[in-house]
């Protein structure tokens, strides 16, 4: 809630001049029956032509004047709901910059995009109906009810019992279906998975001729869903007549008190009128009383998704290094072990080894041993939950954000892309000439295509998808050996290269950069088995480390997996 | 829509109503009566106040006999009105529950092209959304839509009762607010077309740079991402601001030519008391009064109406769109043999088959298994692999030549029975939402727990089951959520071990696998298909070099036949394959 005063604070004049507009409106209209009763009790009983045209006259005075007021409070409310989402969409996209790989696997991917798209418009729709009606239906129901007790104190009685009655009617109807709509929804979901699953196992269920069971299942949910869905409409079918109802009966009780009162002269016939026109107000505004508290809850809800999201801190927090103390030794891993937020069980664990500058080594072992786990923890996009992992002498928690970014290149397993043109990806913010993207290029075994398609300023689509997966793969090494880093981290980032391709990147990296430490991820032991040293994992440990022909010897796995590729398995 | 769809779209949803037609009148009779009684209790209210004129000389009698009426129409009224929307309810729901009954037995019907060309997306959406909004948009917007007329009829008619001159100041005034309205709206739609786009811009932003946060982490790249969203989203923001500001302008503006009628109202109904009618009628106090509330209640069904239509519009096109999948052609026709226990001898000849009619696949193949006997299908990726195999089961049906099972043409079979002899596994491993226990007894669903696990043993997977949270009755999400690939792949090995067919296809594991485990996969589909007539997507050199048969496809056709040795010899397509892909 601080967060949000916070973010309302730059509209803090829309926000009172939204409302106070919508006040002003309302109170001019709660004018016009006084003026109806004036121009019955004075102009049309005493035949006064003149005060009755003067009070027409105020009737448009009071007409232009709430067209006026209302078309203020319709900015001032506009431009706060507006400008409150659009910082708060801002400070959340930037809050979203700062978060760690596990805050954002904690958030979700597809969880962030909702919170960015859906429900900061529903939190925008929720402001502008607040400011507008917020105060003005509740007061235009109390104002009325003010007035007639103005008029006539038993009259005011009757509005007294009315409009409690209203309330409890609607906001007790509100009550009994909100749940009941939620279990239609969720019936619709139910049948709405059900036909997805349909659609994509058509062929297993065709096979196994489940055609009339996935039938059967469907009629079943399919009626259930229609006969929540027709409870669900006799409950609100009771809104309309019980309101009907109740608003018809305060209007003949109505009458009947103002005809006794008019019949001993407290009350005029136009002040009954006046009073039988304050009825009408008072059901149109309590029905948008009970919509707009709808629609203002779901946009609480979506501001407390919202601002659930901005008390995460980062899980991290960096040093100030820029640079390591040198040595020998570019990566050492201390006892590290690894365990996810969400999983119960360690990922990595205990790994020990170094890595000495300049060296080539190869990590290899089967999906779900750790592999990409061990790379991510190098450049500090998940910290190690025991142990600790030191480049160039210094711990990586005492090195910088930026120092890291700069240090270590890493090209993910999964090859993505982003829409531009091929410059900008490979520059991805940074500079360098178009000689050094061409040297990039070419190591990356890249340069060849990127030739024949037109260069580096061809387009790129959303997610790379008018390049084949191969070639992705090649442009995302360009796009790390641009910035020259001085550890390189290929996580099994070249599965969809041909041997003959992969065989040349490999030899073109070892010639290209002496200097560079290399981590070679795979499952490939043909990529591997070059590398000056390999780790074999599993189960998130180090089974063996050796050199090719060492492992060969020593390790069950390693021998398994090569085995399995040269000897009788596939690619 | 094209016109002529239109009419008849109208007519198929009649047919729908149809179950319900007896209930349609009464729904309609029941409007009519709530639609006049609720205009006609203002009318006897003014009578009323009529009878309020001063001090001493109010008509009890009369008025406590209007009060009274007024007091039985209200409950007449309020009970209409609620059986109105009960019927309402109910015919709109069946109706929807019926179309989407319907469309669901089309999915099972569907011919697998069909299935396979359109997007899931789509068709999921016109069954579950495009029934939605066709019950609500046209039957709730056709009820609507007729109260509404009635109102507007009825108000009129009262009004001509009570005042002609004054009626004629409304009817010809209140067109004013309606073409202000529309008028607006016309003004805002660039506004709105702009938003859109840049909420479209940001939304497309917002998705490729969230998907990509671990990218942009990893390079460094926060603050760059961040100026450029700033760019676009203050674009939105100023669109947004345009088009909300603007198009909230419809309301004050209708509501302030509303009070100009409102007061032109009172003007002439003032003048007409004062001057005493020169017709002769009079109008009275009370009359006027309810001439006022006629007057505020008179425009608001045209405003309604006009938002209505958009719906109905919509509505139909929804309602078409269900119809355009109930009405897609059905599978061909089902044959009438039923075969059981097949022994496994496959015939195909001079088969041809394409997809589409300007792009041949496979031309006049002839391929003659035994029983017993494993074919290997290879290829490079996305070389059509598995069309072989819709054939085989029927999914698609060849476009011309011969396909025989133990010397029944296919055609004859029942698919059903076809598809009973094979045991399908394929490389995306389908898994429906529901118990392990549930989804290896898929094929079978009242087998015992005992052949669940025995299946389950012969497959390899009972290990990993044991040691699942709940074993066989752990839950699965949908797609299998929670499992390995590996892990998935066993399960469907054990679906089909506890049918147990005759014959297999196998499309064997990719490389979302790690060779180690499927190696594990591969000695037990080893083991299960010897004695049993296969076909199997081959990936791994064993199985190739076993097999009895290998098919090697490129771009769709099949260009070389041969056992392993033939095929190398020959020094085709096959033998560059095997080089580059089997051999390092």
């Amino acid at each position: 809630m601080k967060k949000f005063l916070e973010y309302l604070k730059p509209y803090t004049k829309e926000s009172i001049l939204g409302p106070i507009g919508k006040l002003c409106e309302a109170t001019l209209e709660l004018i016009v029956p006084l003026v109806i009763a004036s121009i019955i009790d004075n102009g049309i009983s005493k035949g006064d032509t003149t005060h009755t045209v003067s009070m027409v006259a105020l009737l448009i005075l009071l007409g232009v004047l709430g067209l006026g007021f209302s078309v203020l409070a319709q900015y001032f409310s506009a431009k706060a709901a507006v400008g409150f989402v659009t910082s708060a969409r801002h400070s959340l996209y930037s809050h979203i910059q700062t978060l760690s790989y596990s805050d954002l696997d904690r958030l979700g991917t597809s969880n962030m995009i909702a919170l960015m798209t859906n429900d900061t418009s529903r939190v925008q729709s929720g402001i502008n109906l607040a400011l507008r009606l917020l105060l003005r239906s509740p007061f235009v129901v109390f104002g009325s009810m003010i007035m007639a007790f103005t008029i006539d104190a038993e009259a005011g009685g009757v509005f007294a019992i009315t409009i409690p009655l209203l309330a409890i009617v609607i906001f007790g109807i509100m009550f009994i279906t909100t749940p009941m709509h939620k279990r239609v929804q969720s019936g619709v979901d139910k049948i709405l998975k059900r036909t997805r699953a349909n659609l994509s196992g058509v062929r297993v269920i065709r096979a196994f001729g489940n055609e009339e069971r996935e039938l059967e299942f469907f009629t079943k949910e399919n009626s259930v869903l229609t006969s929540e869905q027709k409870r669900t409409g006799r409950v609100s079918s009771l809104l309309n007549p019980l309101t009907y109802v109740i608003i018809n009966l305060g209007v003949i009780l109505l009458i009947y008190v103002g005809a006794i009162k008019v019949d001993t002269g407290t009350l005029t016939q136009g002040e009954v009128v006046a009073l039988y026109n304050y009825t009408a107000q008072i059901l149109v505004e309590l029905i948008k009383l009970a919509n707009m508290i709808i629609s203002i809850s779901k946009a609480l809800a979506s501001w407390s998704r919202i601002a659930s999201v901005f008390e995460i801190k980062s899980s991290q927090v960096f040093g100030e290094r820029v640079i390591g103390e040198g040595g020998e030794c570019a990566i050492e891993f201390r006892g590290v072990s690894l365990k996810y937020a969400q999983s119960s069980d360690n990922s990595l664990e205990n790994l020990n080894f170094k890595v000495l500058r300049g060296q080539t080594v190869g990590i290899i072992g089967g999906t779900g041993s750790g592999k990409t786990s061990l790379a991510n923890l190098i450049p500090r996009f998940y910290d190690a939950t025991e142990g600790e992992i030191v480049l160039d002498g210094i711990p990586v928690s005492n090195y910088s954000k930026e120092a890291l970014a700069i240090k270590i290149g890493v090209v993910p397993q999964k090859a993505t892309l982003i829409s531009g043109t091929v410059r900008e990806n490979l520059l991805f913010g940074s500079e360098t000439t178009d000689d050094e993207l061409w040297h990039a290029l070419a190591i990356a075994q890249a340069d060849g295509f990127i030739a024949e398609k037109g260069g580096l300023d061809i387009k790129v689509e959303a997610g790379g998808e008018n390049f084949s997966g191969g070639q992705r793969q090649r442009l995302t090494i360009a796009r790390a050996l641009v910035r020259n880093p001085e550890i390189l981290i290929l996580d099994d980032c070249a599965s969809a290269l041909d041997f003959a391709t992969d065989a040349a990147l490999r030899s073109a990296l070892k010639s290209a950069s002496e200097n560079t430490t290399t981590l070679i991820i795979s499952q490939r032991a043909a990529s591997v088995m070059n590398a000056d040293n390999i780790l074999v994992l599993d189960d998130g440990k180090i089974a063996n480390t050796g050199t090719h022909d060492e492992l060969l010897q020593s390790s069950v796995i390693y021998r398994e997996i090569y085995e399995s590729q040269f000897k009788g398995g596939s690619v | 829509m094209k016109k002529g769809n239109k009419k008849s779209t109208v007519s198929r949803v009649l047919g729908y109503i149809g179950k319900h037609k007896y209930l349609l009148p009464v729904s309609f009779f029941l409007a009519f009566i709530y639609t006049f009684v609720s205009l006609a209790i203002p009318y006897f209210i003014g009578e009323a106040i009529d009878c309020i004129v001063g001090v001493g000389s109010v008509d009890f009698e009369k008025i406590s006999g209007i009060l009274l009426l007024c007091i039985l129409l209200t409950a007449l009224a309020a009970i209409s009105s609620f059986f109105v929307s009960v019927i309402n309810n109910r015919i709109a729901y069946s109706v929807t529950r019926d179309m989407r009954a319907e469309a669901f037995k089309k999915i099972q019907k569907l011919p697998l092209a069909y299935i396979d060309t359109t997007s899931h997306g789509d068709t999921v959406n016109r069954i579950i959304n495009d029934t939605d909004r066709f019950s609500e948009g046209l039957l709730l917007g056709f009820t609507q839509v007729f109260t509404g007329i009635l109102t507007i009829f009825g108000t009129l008619l009262f009004m001509f009762m009570l005042s002609w001159q004054i009626a004629i100041v409304v009817v010809v005034l209140t067109p004013l607010s309606i073409f202000i309205a529309k008028f607006i709206g016309s003004k805002t739609y660039s506004m709105f077309i702009k938003r859109s786009e840049d909420e479209a811009e940001a939304a497309a932003f917002i998705s490729e740079m969230v998907e990509n946060q671990k990218l942009i982490r990893a390079f460094n790249k926060e603050e760059s991402s961040k100026e450029r969203f700033f760019g676009i989203g203050k674009r939105l923001e100023k669109s947004t601001l345009n088009a909300i500001f603007l198009s909230s302008l419809t309301n004050p503006t209708t509501r302030f030519v509303n009070s100009i009628v409102y007061a032109a109202v009172v003007l002439v109904g003032a003048i007409l008391i004062i001057s005493g009618d020169p017709m002769g009628a009079v109008l009275t106090i009370g009359e006027f009064s309810i001439l006022l509330s006629y007057t505020n209640q008179y425009t608001k069904p045209f405003n309604e109406i006009s938002g209505i239509i958009a719906e109905f519009q919509g509505a139909l096109a929804s309602a078409a769109r269900v119809f355009d999948l109930i009405e897609q052609e059905n599978e061909s026709e089902d044959g009438t043999i039923v075969i059981q226990n097949a022994d496994g001898e496959v015939l195909l000849k001079d088969v041809s088959f394409s997809y589409s009619d300007d792009k041949p696949l496979i031309d006049a193949l002839n391929l003659s298994v035994s029983r017993g006997e494993r074919i290997a299908i290879v290829g490079p990726t996305g070389c059509g692999k598995t069309t072989l195999i819709n054939l085989l089961m029927r999914f698609y049906d060849a476009k011309s030549g011969q396909i025989s099972l133990d010397g029944h043409e296919l055609r004859s079979l029942t698919r059903h029975s076809l598809r009973s002899c094979y045991g399908m596994v394929l490389q995306d491993t389908w898994l429906t939402a529901g118990s392990v226990k549930d989804n290896i007894a898929f094929g079978k669903p009242d087998a015992t727990d005992e052949e669940i696990v025995n299946a389950a043993k012969s497959a390899h997977a009972h290990s990993f089951i044991k040691r699942l949270e709940h074993g066989y009755d752990t839950i699965l999400g949908e797609g299998g959520d929670g499992l390995s690939a590996g892990q998935k792949q066993l399960i469907c090995i054990a679906r089909i071990m506890l049918t147990s067919p005759n014959m297999l296809i196998l499309d064997e594991a990719t490389s979302s696998i790690d060779t180690r485990t499927e190696m594990k996969i591969q000695s037990v589909f080893a083991q299960i298909m010897t004695g049993r007539t296969s076909f199997i997507v081959a990936h791994r050199l064993s199985t190739v070099r076993e097999a009895d048969l290998i098919l090697v496809m490129r771009d769709g056709k099949i260009i070389e036949t041969g056992k392993h040795e033939q095929l190398l010899s020959r020094g085709g397509f096959y033998s560059q394959l095997y080089n580059s892909q089997f051999a390092h």
